[in-house]
């Protein structure tokens, strides 16, 4: 028994209550079993029946000497009192030091049981895709948009008048044969349009009255078109085209120039260099072909542009009179520019496809890969 | 058309100062793209394409003029032998307006070949030599100077020859060997007996020159262009001369073609001339266009000084007045092409060349135009579509007869279908002949090549137009179609495939369509692809506003309650879902769902069980126990009163 203890005993034996010093006598006496027993703790449930036992609200050593503190003499107030109040504190801090232990134990058990195994595959939501030609179509509107153009489109079975008689097609080419373009049986002078130029006529025709209000009209006009074409790696009886056209006032190849230059750079990159060559459309006077640098190869030579840094992507030029003329606008006062793309030659051009077929056969593998969600 | 490059460079000597990549540089810088060069017969020749509006420059003179003015420099004159017309041989007359002017030669053959250089030549070109000297002199024109020109074995010529209208029926086996049978709008050279030539085209077999032609008759003439594209194309004979006839051949070179041919014979094979003589005139048309300059400069985007553009149309033939602000221009008898002042405007930019064109972006005049509504909802559509794991596919818009019959159409869109109206004149095959008025019959059969193809899911969608025979025109819709065939599995280990269901397909529509659209699905295959078809009308827009108005949320808490049920096994959720909320209609009920549907051997026969959650929350209050208790109670009544009985 040690000194201090000697100081303690001396407290108990001047309490005049018997049944209050015995209570702190239990306590003092526990001091070695607690610690025993906190070591034989298991889990936590165990924790639960020492702090029950010792610290616990009611019928704990602890609750039952606490009112026992009232009647230690003053003298020993400060010895006995203070190391009751400590013993209980220590009990407290040590049995949820225990639980902390406990329960940081249990947490990395189940961790170890239950625990996700990264390298597997988490549920992942179903994805789709949007059809690559589609895609391309929409970037290209998307990259007109801010200069002021929208949409217009037009039916897919046309009249040879929005065809070919509106933009200045003679009455005897040979893409009016029934060896190059689609007729219905019903209706000999219907057929499947050949390219998205109708749009052109179609479209001016219906804004010519008010053309001056509107201030000109500028539009793209993606579509499908069909040419009697056998299917072939480079040849389909279906394709897209997008259309593009700007009537205004005073314009020229300028404007040509300067849109197309700002659309492709857009499309295919900054340093994107744009080359007119002069070509010819009927509908068009002047007219061209349009190159651009080659986006595959930086314009350094490659298998895509047969080594000559360039290539061809679109045919353009100005809107011929006569295409005004059979809209009802005057060329005197309007004048404007057209160009019409092939979307499946620029697809395959830009992701080396080798086949246009499979474009349509919709591969859904082939559909994931190209599409792309947005 | 190939070009030979010793040739080229004969007419314009200037050539011979570049390399293979300059000279296709140059000419594809006027128009004139080059396809491939070839090393043949000791030179290169030149693949160069040709636009369908330049006859002209379909032969070494006509691009040596090109590549000349482009240079600024002009060409030498053609070196034509002085021959004097005289009395004719044979009598030839002209009987149809297609034929203005025709020139011609009689000439008594003598020996020797078509010379080394020549053939050559022909060779570089893919033509094969005759080693007849009259054949090969006129093919070896025609590549140079362009223009077409025929000779006929005279001793096989009966009388005199008419050019002339083919009678109807009127047969000619035409060199190729074939028998041609012609109308009254085919262009002949004929003699007594009939037809020896398509005026333009082909000559005749029976009159064609031989080893053993003594005399021929030699023909330089001028067709009318669509006559001879006419022909050509009834006849499916198109041919060097059709296609330099066809798209307008130089009249003024009639008489210089036929002096050079005789010249040439004279020189290869001692021939003699009999007598050279011309029929008819040369027409000239005298057309001329003003070029303003105000014109020229909104073209060119700059303003061009008028009297270097009329420098750049003298050089290609023009002859050019200039005036203050315009100038008058008369084009060269080869250039049928420049008819309008704008045709005049390229050639000046053409030879100055484009790269000189400014790039200036259009000045906006009016404000910029929307979108249209329908074009956005198809946009968000297969966005929306996408996100939810289908892939857009796009497929043929025509499809076989049988295809056609599969599938009804979109609702709304079957009723006033003539088939008839969609069938195509002219198909690629019956596989392609109908325009299809459903877009199923496509997409099913792209699912089962994929399922066969080892695709466990297949989820695929298109937005295309489908078609409606009426009696004036096919009238064309916006349609909507989804395929979902196979097993679904979110690729996680720990939970299972399930089979596709028809259930799963409503439930995309549900969230795409407006609300009480009838939802179009049909299984097909045994149930193991289901379809859907809709036209894109059953999908609302986008929403006007662009933030809807507000509507204010509870701030109380909710209460959650369970009723299990009992009912008939063909109680429809529909009618339990409108007794009971038309029960609960003015209390806090915010919420009914079948949270759990159960049938099993365990429920009295003749029933299935529900578990009916019902949620209820108050704007203005937290619910009392009491309150919501009366509120369960007459559920369960409205329940029971359609045969449910509560669950012990
Ligand atoms: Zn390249």
């Amino acid at each position: 028994m040690s000194g201090n203890d000697q100081d303690l005993l001396a407290g108990l034996e001047a309490m005049a209550d018997a049944t209050l010093r015995k209570r702190l006598e239990l306590m003092l006496a526990a001091r070695g079993a607690f610690d025993q027993e906190l070591t034989a703790c298991e889990t936590l449930d165990d924790c639960q029946r020492l702090k029950g036992k010792y610290v616990g609200r009611d019928g704990s050593l602890a609750s039952e000497a606490m009112p026992a503190m009232r009647g230690i003499p003053v003298a020993h107030k400060q010895t006995l009192g203070a190391e009751i109040n400590s013993i209980k504190k220590t009990w407290e801090e040590k049995i949820k030091a225990r639980q902390i232990e406990l329960e940081a134990a249990r947490k990395k058990h189940t961790s170890l049981t239950d625990q996700w195994d990264p390298t597997l595959t988490p549920p992942v939501p179903a994805r789709g895709a949007l059809h690559p030609l589609n895609r391309l179509m929409d970037r290209l509107v998307e990259v007109f948009r801010p200069l002021g153009f929208h949409v217009e489109e037009g039916p897919e079975v046309e009249t040879e008048a929005h065809n070919f008689d509106g933009l200045n097609i003679p009455e005897d080419h040979s893409a009016r044969a029934s060896s190059d373009t689609f007729y219905l049986a019903a209706h000999p002078e219907l057929l499947l349009r050949t390219h998205t130029s109708p749009v052109q006529v179609s479209t001016l025709r219906r804004v010519a009255h008010d053309l001056a209000a509107r201030g000109g009209i500028r539009f793209l006009a993606p579509g499908r078109v069909y040419r009697k074409d056998e299917i072939d790696p480079t040849h389909s009886p279906m394709f897209h085209q997008v259309e593009g056209m700007l009537v205004g006032h005073g314009i020229g190849m300028q404007h040509l120039k300067g849109t197309l230059e700002y659309a492709l750079r857009a499309l295919f990159g900054p340093h994107t260099e744009i080359r007119l060559r002069p070509s010819y459309f009927p509908f068009v006077e002047p007219g061209c072909e349009v190159d651009v640098s080659c986006p595959l190869c930086a314009a350094k030579g490659c298998r895509v542009c047969k080594g000559s840094g360039w290539v061809e992507i679109l045919g353009a030029g100005l809107i011929h009179p006569n295409v005004l003329k059979y809209a009802g606008i005057d060329p005197g006062e309007w004048s404007g520019w057209a160009f019409g793309m092939g979307v499946e030659r620029m697809a395959m051009m830009l992701s080396q496809t080798p086949d246009l077929r499979l474009f349509f056969e919709n591969d859904q593998r082939f559909l994931k890969a190209m599409g792309g969600l947005d | 058309m190939w070009i030979e490059r010793k040739v080229l460079t004969q007419e314009v000597p200037v050539v011979a100062g570049l390399d293979t990549r300059q000279l296709c540089e140059l000419l594809a810088s006027l128009g004139f793209p080059v396809d491939s060069v070839t090393a043949r017969e000791g030179t290169e020749a030149l693949d160069v394409d040709i636009t369908a509006n330049r006859g002209d420059a379909m032969s070494h003179r006509g691009l040596a003029r090109e590549v000349a003015s482009k240079l600024g420099q002009s060409l030498e004159p053609i070196a034509v032998p002085a021959l004097q017309e005289g009395a004719p041989a044979v009598e030839v007359r002209l009987e149809s307006p297609a034929c203005p002017v025709y020139s011609t030669a009689v000439m008594e053959l003598g020996t020797g070949a078509t010379p080394q250089e020549a053939q050559s030549f022909l060779l570089a070109l893919e033509s094969t030599p005759k080693r007849l000297p009259a054949v090969d002199a006129s093919n070896e024109l025609l590549h140079r100077y362009g223009h077409p020109t025929h000779a006929f074995d005279a001793d096989r010529i009966r009388g005199g020859v008419s050019i002339r209208w083919a009678k109807d029926g009127e047969r000619l086996v035409t060199l190729d060997g074939v028998t041609r049978t012609m109308t009254g709008q085919d262009l002949v050279i004929a003699d007594e007996a009939g037809p020896i030539a398509l005026a333009g085209v082909m000559g005749g077999d029976g009159t064609k020159v031989t080893e053993t032609t003594r005399r021929v008759l030699l023909e330089s003439a001028w067709f009318d262009p669509k006559t001879v594209r006419a022909t050509a194309r009834r006849h499916s004979l198109h041919t060097d001369a059709s296609h330099r006839f066809g798209r307008g051949a130089d009249p003024a070179m009639a008489p210089v073609a036929r002096d050079l041919l005789v010249g040439r014979l004279q020189a290869w094979c001692g021939a003699k001339l009999v007598s050279a003589w011309t029929v008819g005139t040369i027409p000239v048309v005298s057309i001329s266009v003003v070029l303003m300059e105000s014109l020229l400069t909104r073209v060119a985007g700059e303003p061009l000084s008028l009297p270097d553009a009329a420098e750049a149309l003298k050089r290609l033939g023009c002859t050019v007045e200039v005036k203050r602000d315009r100038l008058r221009v008369m084009p060269p008898s080869w250039r049928h092409d420049l008819t309008i002042p704008e045709d005049l405007a390229e050639e000046v930019l053409r030879l100055r060349g484009y790269e000189h064109i400014p790039s200036v972006l259009p000045p906006l005049e009016g404000p910029p135009q929307p979108l249209s509504q329908d074009y956005l909802k198809r946009q968000s559509l297969a966005r929306r579509l996408a996100h939810l794991g289908f892939h857009q596919t796009v497929t043929y818009g025509f499809v076989s007869p049988e295809m056609d019959q599969q599938t009804p159409g979109p609702l709304g869109q079957q009723a006033f279908d003539i088939p008839e109206g969609r069938i195509l004149a002219n198909p690629l095959g019956l596989d392609y002949s109908v325009l299809r008025r459903s877009l199923v019959p496509s997409l099913v059969e792209v699912a089962k090549r994929n399922l066969k193809q080892g695709q466990r899911e297949v989820r695929l969608f298109e937005i295309a137009p489908t078609f409606r025979g009426l009696p004036e025109r096919p009238v064309e819709s916006w349609t909507v179609a989804l395929v979902w065939a196979g097993e679904s599995w979110d690729a996680d280990p720990e939970s299972r495939a399930i089979l596709v269901k028809a259930k799963h397909l409503h439930g995309i529509l549900k969230d795409v369509l407006r609300p009480g659209t009838p939802q179009n699905v049909h299984p097909v295959e045994d149930d193991t692809i289901l379809t859907a078809e809709f036209l894109l009308d059953a999908v609302p827009p986008p929403d006007e506003r662009i933030i809807p108005a507000y509507t204010p949320q509870s701030r109380f808490p909710a209460v959650e309650r369970d009723l299990s049920v009992t009912v008939p096994t063909d109680l429809a959720w529909q009618a339990m879902h409108r007794a009971v909320q038309d029960a609960l209609n003015r209390t806090a009920l915010t919420d009914l769902i079948c949270a759990d549907l159960y049938r099993g051997k365990s429920l009295p026969a003749g029933t299935k069980a529900w578990l009916l959650r019902l949620t209820f929350q108050a704007m203005d209050r937290t619910l009392l126990g009491e309150e919501v208790d009366g509120w369960v109670a007459a559920a369960l009544a409205a329940a029971e009163s359609l045969g449910a009985s509560l669950r012990a």
